[in-house]
């Protein structure tokens, strides 16, 4: 029993899962299920495919290179059955896989790191623009208290400070 | 799937290139031959100036078919086309050597040479 690498997505593909398909020059390619079958059937290409990992490392969505992934090379040669091997091997997987999650996604919380001042500033023009939504303009107008407080946010250019209600 | 009329190509060197199912051999109406099965064919185009000619009848395994074999294991394979190997009476292959992955199915179907002669078994 192998667990497979989906062609198209880069899955793994467990026994009892998915269609092998074996081209005339004997190349096997195993898919995770009829999703991945059917687009490379229509003869798409996995980097070009947003969905699957083959676009995501290309693209740097995801970690590529990692010292963990070492660890899950494919190897031909069968090992002699060992109980202390195979207890430590079930041991370090459990191990080596939590890692590597917690890389990727500190590598994935990295990348999304220099859209947050973006974000921000997006965030505050809309709510300068949609105070009418959270406040009615006439409460504003009369109970001063009830002003936005004045955030500063960094950029190049002077921002309004205060904010007068939208008048219809 | 192979029914009367399917095309099939030839996987071995038995100067053969392709075949026409004329007869599915098991039952008197039998509908479809799938990997493992043995089948009448007839030579539809074969290498010229050789013992195998065209409209030849001649008894064939089928090696591959585009149609999915599934396996107990969960395991479903499906080739990239329709392929057979020239056999004799006994299933011993007319030709010398295969060409393309095989699947195990043969080699429990008593197909032994073909399976040895087979540059991969799947």
């Amino acid at each position: 029993m192998r667990l497979e690498k989906c062609w198209f997505c880069s899955s793994t593909v467990y026994p009892g899962h998915g269609i092998q398909f074996v081209r005339n020059d004997a190349k096997i390619f195993h898919f995770c299920r009829s999703k991945c079958h059917k687009n490379s059937k229509m003869k798409r290409n996995p980097r070009k495919v947003k969905w699957t990992k083959a676009y995501r490392r290309l693209h740097g969505k995801d970690m590529t290179q990692d010292s963990t992934f070492e660890f899950e090379r494919k190897r031909n040669r069968p090992e002699r059955y060992d109980r202390n091997l195979a207890e430590n091997t079930l041991k370090a997987i459990k191990k080596i896989d939590k890692i590597r999650s917690d890389r990727a996604s500190d590598h994935i919380k990295n990348r999304l790191k220099t859209g947050k001042v973006q974000r921000q500033k997006e965030a505050m023009k809309q709510l300068e623009l949609g105070i009418h939504l959270v406040k009615a303009p006439l409460a504003l107008a009369q109970d001063s208290s009830l002003c936005l407080p004045k955030i500063k946010v960094n950029v190049s250019q002077a921002q309004t400070e205060e904010n007068q209600p939208m008048e219809e | 799937m192979i029914q009367p009329q399917t095309h099939l190509n030839v996987a071995d060197n038995s100067r053969a290139r392709e075949l026409m199912c004329i007869r599915v051999i098991g039952a008197s109406n039998r509908r479809y031959a799938h990997i493992g099965d043995v089948i009448v064919a007839v030579i539809k185009e074969a290498v010229p100036n050789t013992p195998l000619e065209r409209s030849e009848v001649i008894t064939a395994v089928i090696i591959s078919t585009r149609k999915e074999l599934k396996r107990d294991n969960g395991m479903i394979i499906r080739y990239d086309d329709n392929a057979a190997v020239v056999i004799d009476q006994e299933g011993n292959p007319k030709g010398t050597q295969i060409f393309g992955a095989i699947a195990r199915e043969l080699r429990q179907l008593n197909f032994t040479k073909i399976v040895s002669l087979a540059p991969e078994v799947l």
